[in-house]
């Protein structure tokens, strides 16, 4: 600081003062992202509802290492007033991989999204003309599935809608 | 008169008296703006960002109006809801910034006033008051130019602690809701801010702070 600091240094030195004596909790965003995980969905996404599952593991979080090539594949169907899908989650050769369905088959993007401290990696796809998508990678861990169909004069096209978390 | 609402709607976030800003401070309102754009626009990862970038300047936000830690987290969340279930309100992304600041200065406002309600004292806005450096509150360790300030800043009176705390947390500081915050009509702020900023630099050269 020079012999007479101006206003605008002062403000700057009362601001890095208050961030050494008053720093926020180093959990406040983890903290704040699980609460809009819980709430977001519910407002900006129509929430499918999870109406029939098979074969999903026990475990919270079974495949943190990536290595559990022995887990089978498993199914989980979802749907809403206007939409139904159906994901396969499977492991090939190690890796997961996410099949999809969804219905009506209408252009939309697909986008995975981790949950938590998940080892799944977000990525975005687009739906095929037959309501199919893939990722081929997608890690493993907490993830959730949200739609958008593409923006058009279909008026007939659902808004978007999201899955509740699942374990991929 | 200054009403209460539990969140505000859109809010113009234009101030009167922008001061000057540092680049940093500047660049993260521009990353929070297109971070929020990116995400109106549909990728969920847009949102992490915003809040990972947002949330620390929101904490001091809150923290400038008083309000005690635990309770200061429960307001920084619940602002993120209220922008969630507002976006569509926020018509431009570079406002959001501001709009997510002065959601949670009202949240805190009105989260003070409630818990603060069994005491019906006249100047509990006013009621707020830095730690001694050397008390047992302040855990941390304290370089020689941070203590000094500390010690200066804790000999001014409880409005320009708690005016000065807010200028220089927020940088684009709203100086008509800030008045209405701190019951003070808007043409004193800027008046008073200069005032409280000489006491300082006073009390720093009298201690030989200002090196």
């Amino acid at each position: 600081m020079n012999a007479v600091p101006t206003d605008d240094e002062l403000l700057a030195s009362i601001r890095d003062l208050f961030e050494v004596v008053d720093p926020p909790p180093a959990d406040l965003a983890d903290g704040v992202l699980a609460a809009l995980a819980a709430a977001d969905l519910e407002l900006e996404y129509e929430l499918l509802t999870l109406v029939e599952s098979t074969g999903v593991p026990n475990g919270v979080r079974s495949a943190d290492t990536g290595s559990d090539t022995d887990s089978g594949p498993w199914t989980l169907e979802y749907s809403s007033d206007t939409c139904h899908l159906l994901v396969r989650v499977s492991t090939v050769d190690g890796t997961r991989r996410i099949d999809g369905w969804v219905v009506p088959a209408v252009p939309m993007a697909v986008s995975l999204s981790p949950v938590g401290s998940s080892g799944v990696t977000a990525q975005e796809t687009q739906v095929d003309d037959h309501g199919r998508f893939e990722f081929t990678a997608p890690g493993s861990g907490q993830a959730r599935l949200s739609f958008v169909p593409a923006a058009g004069d279909d008026p007939t096209a659902p808004r978007p809608f999201a899955t509740p978390p699942f374990l991929v | 008169m200054y009403q209460e609402h539990a969140f505000p709607h859109l809010v113009g976030v234009m101030s009167m008296h922008e001061t000057a800003e540092n680049p940093s401070s500047s660049s993260v309102w521009d990353a929070a703006g297109s971070a929020f754009r990116r995400w109106r626009d549909g990728d969920q990862r847009a949102l992490d960002d915003l809040v990972r970038l947002m949330s620390p300047v929101l904490w001091h936000v809150v923290r400038a109006t008083g309000l005690e830690r635990e309770p200061s987290e429960d307001v920084v969340q619940s602002t993120w809801l209220a922008m969630v279930r507002s976006a569509d309100r926020i018509s431009d992304p570079q406002a959001v910034s501001g709009w997510l600041c002065t959601t949670a200065r009202r949240e805190a406002w009105r989260t003070r006033k409630q818990s603060t309600r069994s005491t019906p004292v006249e100047d509990d806005a006013l009621e707020f008051r830095l730690p001694s450096p050397d008390s047992p509150e302040s855990t941390v360790v304290l370089d020689d130019e941070h203590r000094t300030l500390w010690s200066a800043l804790s000999r001014l009176n409880e409005r320009c602690q708690r005016l000065l705390r807010i200028v220089a947390t927020e940088q684009r500081p709203d100086y008509t809701r800030i008045a209405a915050d701190l019951q003070m009509p808007v043409g004193s702020i800027g008046p008073t801010r200069g005032r409280c900023l000489d006491k300082l630099r006073a009390e720093l050269n009298r201690t030989g702070g200002a090196r």
